[in-house]
């Protein structure tokens, strides 16, 4: 899976992961964010509005891509889930940690 | 028999044969290759050898006992079926390939009685396939009606894919190994706690589960557990083993809460190497009243299906053990009526449905539609999912049994 990353006007660096987000498919995403933090970048989101399945690897994926920006000193967060995704983050929980924004531009909007 | 000096009885050449034949035969039962019919993963490596080398007629022959079998094979060439005529068994007396350019030419084989048949083989050539423990229990072979030159370069390739099919064996064997003892981890018959019946299935999509679920005696009643790690197969099935551990070890504590406050801090660190998470429900029934008190860490697939005819999904509050964050898990409670049933699945029941909580629905009526047995309620519930489910599988069903009427 490719991770095209874009850059919003205020500095915010958007990951976009198309297609499932699986054991297969997790590990890029992991690297893709590890990347961003040692390029000094902060304040990631992952759109998630291209991905048709995410799974516990891919929820496990997130989750460590948080952990590692909140290390950095920066935040990770999601915005665009589909159902699946919505339904995988209740059940678990995790929405309380990953809150899905609508867009990926309204996901820093509160700082 | 031979006596030694001191009066002990020395093997003769052909006891060592036997007992040699013993060892190669055991290996061969060990390796639980036998009558499975076509292997995918045999055929794969036979069709391509078969490419590479040129060969119509290629096949992997297992000698057991009397006789071979045909374990995979390109063609419909004819091969022994009784080890006496077997060239692949005179392969495997030797470690390095066996080549027999024209088999009417070799004392060994001008004899063999396929030979007199229009599919005879005139041309051999078979590398023998040992077991893990070093037993020649077969060979690959490729065969042809008409001598053939077979050089160097074929030989190492023939060489090397025999290579292949024991790497093939050894996993194998040690993925069914690996598998049994997952099995055996999982508690059978839950004798101790009358009134009451549990029963459960954990059905790996590869070898070995992710999921476990569990139970055992605690004071007062017994405690139930399902979890589900993060993916799947050796890695989840590894993390999986521990957590079932050091959930045991907390089975001091007297609230489930506790337990699992104790098991997310014992694994904290394990879980942050391995980047990993885990979802679980563990509970404490108290047999006298049927109070269930339970924790739900991020897992939210447990309903209780009563004999009244509703049904309750049970509250998820908590994160998963492992996401790191500082968490605090709450204990909740539900009762357990006579009849009533809980039942405490995987997501890879979601999945193998339609993937969404609507799955839950159809749970609950294969609850309803089965036996009023828990074992019969177990296999109902994983029926749903079909043998083709994406992920790991696991049900846990605790089932309380109906009350004898008073003064009947």
């Amino acid at each position: 899976m490719d991770f095209p990353v874009s850059h919003l006007p205020d500095g915010v660096a958007v990951l976009r992961p198309a297609g499932k987000l699986n054991m297969v498919s997790s590990g890029a995403l992991r690297e893709a964010i590890t990347g961003l933090l040692e390029a000094g970048h902060r304040r990631l989101v992952a759109d998630l509005s291209e991905v048709t399945f995410m799974d516990s690897s891919g929820l496990g994926a997130l989750i460590g891509g948080l952990k590692s920006a909140r290390q950095a000193g920066g935040d990770l967060r999601i915005a665009a889930v589909g159902e699946q995704i919505r339904m995988v983050l209740q059940l678990t929980n995790m929405e309380r940690v990953l809150p899905p924004f609508e867009r990926p531009e309204a996901a820093y909007a509160d700082v | 028999m031979l006596t030694g000096i001191d009066g002990t009885k020395a093997l003769t050449p052909v006891h060592h044969d036997a007992v040699a034949e013993l060892a190669r035969q055991r290996a061969l039962d060990e390796l639980k290759v036998l009558g499975t019919g076509p292997v995918e993963r045999f055929d794969r490596i036979t069709r391509m050898a078969a490419r590479l080398l040129g060969f119509e007629h290629v096949a992997i022959n297992f000698l057991d006992h009397d006789r071979q079998w045909t374990a995979s094979r390109t063609s419909d060439a004819v091969y022994a079926e009784r080890r006496e005529d077997s060239y692949c068994d005179v392969a495997i007396q030797q470690t390095g390939t066996l080549v027999v350019p024209d088999a009417l030419l070799d004392a060994r084989f001008r004899d063999n009685p396929l030979l007199e048949t229009p599919a005879g083989m005139r041309f051999y050539a078979g590398h023998p396939i040992a077991s893990p423990n070093g037993e020649r229990v077969g060979a690959i072979c490729v065969s042809d009606t008409v001598p053939r030159p077979f050089g160097a370069e074929q030989q190492t390739i023939l060489r090397d894919i025999a290579t292949w099919v024991q790497d093939e064996l050894a996993l194998t064997r040690e993925f069914a190994a690996s598998a049994e003892v997952q099995q055996g981890l999982l508690p059978k018959t839950l004798a101790t706690v009358e009134g009451y019946e549990a029963a459960g299935v954990c059905r790996p999509v590869h070898a070995v589960s992710g999921d476990f679920y569990d139970w055992y005696p605690v004071r007062g009643g017994a405690a139930f557990t399902l979890a589900d790690a993060m993916g799947k197969g050796v890695p989840a099935a590894l993390i999986s083993a521990t957590v079932r551990a050091t959930m045991r070890a907390g089975s001091r504590y007297d609230g489930v809460a506790a337990a699992v406050e104790s098991a997310a801090d014992a694994l904290e660190a394990d879980l942050e190497g391995a980047a990993t998470f885990v979802t679980l429900f563990h509970a404490h029934l108290k047999q006298d009243t049927g109070m269930l008190s339970y924790v739900d860490a991020g897992h939210g697939l447990t309903l209780v299906v009563r004999a009244d005819g509703t049904s309750q999904r049970l509250a998820s509050t908590g994160l998963p053990l492992g996401v790191g964050w500082d968490a605090a898990w709450d204990e909740e409670e539900v009762e357990l009526r006579h009849g009533d049933v809980l039942v405490s699945v995987s997501d890879g029941v979601l999945d193998a449905l339609d993937g969404t909580l609507e799955s839950l629905v159809m749970v609950e009526r294969a609850v309803r539609g089965a036996a009023p047995k828990a074992a019969a309620i177990v296999e109902a519930v994983a029926g749903l999912a079909g043998p083709t489910a994406p992920d790991d599988l696991t049900v846990l069903v605790l089932r309380r049994l109906p009350g004898v009427p008073l003064g009947g």
